[in-house]
């Protein structure tokens, strides 16, 4: 049932595109041959800003052009020179073939002039044709390369995104040098035009969910793009679910790892993060750095990893249960010491565990959000300031600041910013339950964040991959990681042979994966 | 035979989920207190009994899988039809419904119970009915598969039994054992009788077998699947007979947990208030599975939406569980559902396969009779 609404409405959006595009063709306006006509209807599309530069060559020549948007050397040395040196009565075809520039184009549409014009071209008008040379001279201011401030790593390349997509997709086309490198563009939002850039690698993405992405990005109707975050948010499975379902990273060797294993990216002009799907939970623990490390490293700090989710997400309310219901199942000895140090707290343990965590989430927030140097020093007082004048003013037991400090800790381990922090956030629910039903309501959270992971789809792929569907041959590469022998370099769920995601045939095409990777 | 169920690829499981399908089904609330109710009837051999049902249950699930195998790809509901025609294949489907609904209800109940019991004695039993029911129909929404990766998992929940048993056998006592063989054979059969409440499960295939992919080696992943159960209720028994004394064991009504109370580990006390909320993800794919199925018999016979089904459905089971609530009374559904399971998983399915043989013989008949004229 539900899917046949989805269909309807995909049916309905289908007719909605094909109408605007409809209306787009029939204002297909021309470009007027007059020079006076043509920079009236110029200036009144553009409403006469005043960084339009209009510069009158010759009495039948004009050159155009938005201010800081173009490169001035360029402009002077190649465009403005050819331009005084053309001929009397040269027509653009003439101009277009002399300019010596890579990229110059004729249009004879105004609407596209323009849309050129914002990206960085010039534009040459010459009475008496309805017809205008563009020479794309765009220069784009952008930051250097810098080492990546989120995902940092010991071991590996130090180079992260920057904000422009031409830097980042030359910064990937060298990592790999490959001619199944596929790159396809879309220009995304009615208000913004942002361009973005769809990479996979021909022949081991999988067919089916590279046309996933490119019909959810082609079905999108939106006023703006920003950032890649937003996007991501847009085109994932289930967007209302806690948890992230693709991945974003601001590091080039993570996203050429995931598109040499069989994922899509996406990258999106003006932002430094990059989209990658379909991933699965699994590998939101995992980082590019376990594949530096010996194999019995990264098996324990992966294995590290998972404890601390563990503790992170359960300890505290663990811990609010036991004192609240179940102290019986604290032995004597562990018993004695918890009960001196909560002799003096007037709160109940879920009130006493809220106020610290939340505590803890106000540290956190604030360091995030101050410049560096006060951020920390902000992080350092107060943890310290306000964590012992708790535990002195008798508010929390020295033990809770413990657990509590232990989980905020194990949450800063996963590799992943956004998993991260919905791990950090899902605490709450669970210590709520857990004041109120003891173990009974830890258990109603974990029966439903199971079968909530187990809902979930990663661009039509099981969230859970290696786990469920039990697929044995991804395992050696999940908790643990044991030596490359063992391991496949595809996960199944971007298994080539399209379609049959955990198909009969697994064996064959293990076979035949090998051959393509290493 | 002609009709059959079509399934589309990516709704079907692989073969080898079934040995996860039949424990998780296998195991759920009997495992607390299956000891006392053997006890009664076969004394110090009822781990004999134990082996013995499991044998039964065997040959049964053999005879089952046979039947399943006459039939491309059709479940129980769709072989009734097919054998018995429209009104009376129907009547058994009820009947059948009727069988998994009260499998479902008889859960609840006895897992409430156990909660109420040993945690938290004020509880409203109402409040853990519908907190049950409600992550059940969430799980349920997900689908087929999701109702199957529960299972999965769940199985992983159980693995720490078999190794913490080794905690009480330290004050455990061989001599309870002996002398084997001491009592009536039918005390034993009796026995084998009063392990239907806890062994049924594994009639759940009846209903997955469209489902499967692979429909060739699926049989041993059955056999495979109750043989772990097996080994799980035969060491759970084991340790029980050495460590309580006959007396004892007939006074306790979860020997399970009671036993799970000696354990003691360096930082945990009184583990079994930990494993009976711990239980709540055991049982959670035996009721998800049964509800499936009664949900696969409603829709073959009324035109129903999930949503109306589970509204339905759950709603029955609230009201009736408002009913019943005393611990005789639950002794009582026990009973009677432990007899009813056994008609139903144990002697029905011989009836069946011999209905199906008639069937299959008569019908050839037909075709060659048809062919010489």
């Amino acid at each position: 049932m539900f899917n046949k609404k989805k269909k309807e409405k995909q049916k309905k959006q289908q007719n909605d595109q094909q109408k605007k595009e409809a209306k787009k063709e029939s204002k297909k306006e021309p470009i007027s041959s007059n020079r006076y006509e043509f920079l009236q209807s110029l200036k009144e599309k553009l409403h006469s800003p005043s960084d339009l530069i209009i510069r009158y060559v010759s009495p039948t020549t004009t050159v155009i052009y938005v201010d800081n948007l173009v490169d001035i050397s360029l402009l002077n040395e190649q465009v403005l020179k050819e331009v005084q040196n053309a001929k009397q009565g040269a027509t653009p075809q003439d101009i277009h073939t002399n300019l010596k520039l890579p990229e110059v184009d004729v249009m004879d549409e105004l609407n596209k002039t323009i849309l050129e014009m914002l990206i960085g071209a010039c534009i040459i008008h010459i009475e008496g044709f309805s017809e205008v040379v563009i020479a794309k001279i765009s220069s784009i201011q952008s930051r250097g390369l810098s080492a990546p401030e989120n995902e940092s790593q010991v071991i590996g390349s130090q180079v992260g995104f920057n904000e422009s997509i031409a830097t980042n997709i030359s910064l990937v086309r060298r990592y790999i040098t490959n001619p199944d490198l596929c790159n396809e563009k879309f220009t995304l939002g009615h208000q913004t035009n942002t361009s973005l850039s769809l990479l996979y690698i021909h022949g081991i993405a999988t067919e089916e969910q590279v046309n996933t992405v490119r019909q959810r990005i082609t079905d999108l109707d939106i006023a703006d793009i920003i950032d890649s975050a937003v996007l991501e948010g847009l085109i994932d499975d289930n967007s209302l679910s806690l948890f992230p379902q693709m991945l974003l990273t601001e590091r080039p060797d993570r996203f050429c790892d995931g598109l040499l294993s069989g994922k899509v990216g996406i990258l999106v002009n003006g932002s430094s993060m990059a989209i990658l799907g379909p991933q699965s939970f699994i590998e939101f623990f995992q980082s590019r750095e376990d594949q530096n490390l010996r194999w019995s490293i990264a098996s324990f700090v992966r294995l590290l990893r998972f404890i601390a989710i563990f503790i992170s997400i359960y300890l505290t309310p663990i811990y609010v249960a036991t004192l609240t219901f179940h102290y019986e199942v604290i032995p004597q000895p562990l018993l004695v010491p918890l009960n001196e140090s909560r002799a003096i707290v007037p709160f109940p343990p879920i009130i006493e565990a809220l106020l610290l965590e939340i505590i803890i989430e106000l540290l956190r927030e604030a360091g995030a959000k101050l410049p560096t140097k006060v951020g920390q020093t902000i992080g350092i007082v107060g943890g310290i300031v306000i964590g012992t004048a708790a535990v002195q003013a008798g508010i929390t037991s020295n033990i809770l600041i413990i657990i509590v400090a232990l989980g905020a800790l194990s949450s800063f381990t996963t590799p992943n910013y956004m998993m991260g922090n919905a791990i950090r956030i899902i605490r709450f629910p669970i210590i709520i339950l857990a004041g109120f039903w003891g173990y009974f309501g830890i258990m109603l959270a974990v029966c439903f964040i199971f079968t909530h992971l187990l809902r979930q789809t990663t661009l039509g792929a099981p969230y859970l991959a290696p786990f469920y569907p039990p697929r044995w041959k991804d395992w050696p590469d999940s908790i643990i990681r044991l030596p490359s022998t063992f391991l496949s370099r595809q996960g199944i769920n971007n298994r080539n042979p399209q379609g049959n995601n955990q198909g009969e045939n697994e064996g064959n095409n293990q076979k035949s994966e090998k051959k393509v990777t290493e | 035979m002609k009709e059959t169920l079509h399934i589309s690829n990516n709704q079907k499981i692989n073969a080898f989920l079934l040995f996860f399908i039949v424990t998780a089904t296998q195991i759920g609330v009997g495992i607390h207190g299956f000891q006392r109710v053997i006890y009664q009837d076969a004394k110090q051999d009822a781990w004999i009994s134990v082996i013995l049902s499991f044998l039964l249950a065997h040959i049964v699930v053999y005879i089952m899988m046979k039947t399943l195998d006459m039939y491309d790809s059709n479940d129980l509901y769709g072989i009734h039809i097919d054998i018995f025609g429209k009104y009376l294949g129907n009547f058994l489907n009820i009947l059948y419904i009727f069988y998994c609904s009260s499998a479902f209800f008889v859960i609840v109940k006895n897992y409430t119970e156990v909660i109420n019991t040993w945690v938290f004695p004020y509880l409203s039993s109402m409040f853990l009915c519908l907190s049950i029911l409600s992550i059940i129909i969430y799980t349920f929404k997900g689908g087929f598969r999701v109702i199957i990766g529960i299972c999965f998992f769940s199985f992983f929940f159980l693995l720490w039994i078999p190794p913490i048993l080794i905690i009480p056998l330290k004050y455990s006592d061989l001599n309870y054992l002996l002398p084997i063989l001491d009592n009536e054979l039918k005390g034993i059969l009796k026995g084998v009788m009063s392990m239907s409440f806890t062994i049924v499960g594994f009639e759940i295939i009846n209903f997955v077998y469209p489902f499967l992919k692979n429909k060739t080696k699926y049989k041993r992943y059955v056999h495979l699947g109750m043989l772990f159960t097996l080994f799980l209720y035969l060491s759970i028994m084991f340790v029980s007979l050495t460590f309580f004394s006959g007396e004892q064991l007939m006074k306790t009504i979860w020997a399970t947990l009671t036993l799970f109370g000696f354990i003691r580990l360096p930082f945990i006390e009184r583990i079994e208030i930990i494993t009976i909320c711990l239980w709540m993800i055991i049982i959670l794919p035996n009721l998800c599975l049964y509800m499936w199925a009664a949900y696969r018999g409603v829709q073959r016979m009324v035109n129903i939406s999930v949503n109306k089904f589970l509204l339905i459905f759950s709603s029955i089971m609230f009201v009736s569980g408002i009913f019943i609530n005393k611990r005789t009374d639950i002794n009582l559904l026990n009973d009677w559902f432990g007899k009813y399971a056994f008609a139903v998983v144990f002697i029905y399915p011989f009836i069946l396969f011999l209905c199906a043989l008639l069937k299959r013989q008569i019908k050839k008949m037909q075709v060659s009779n048809s062919e010489k004229s």
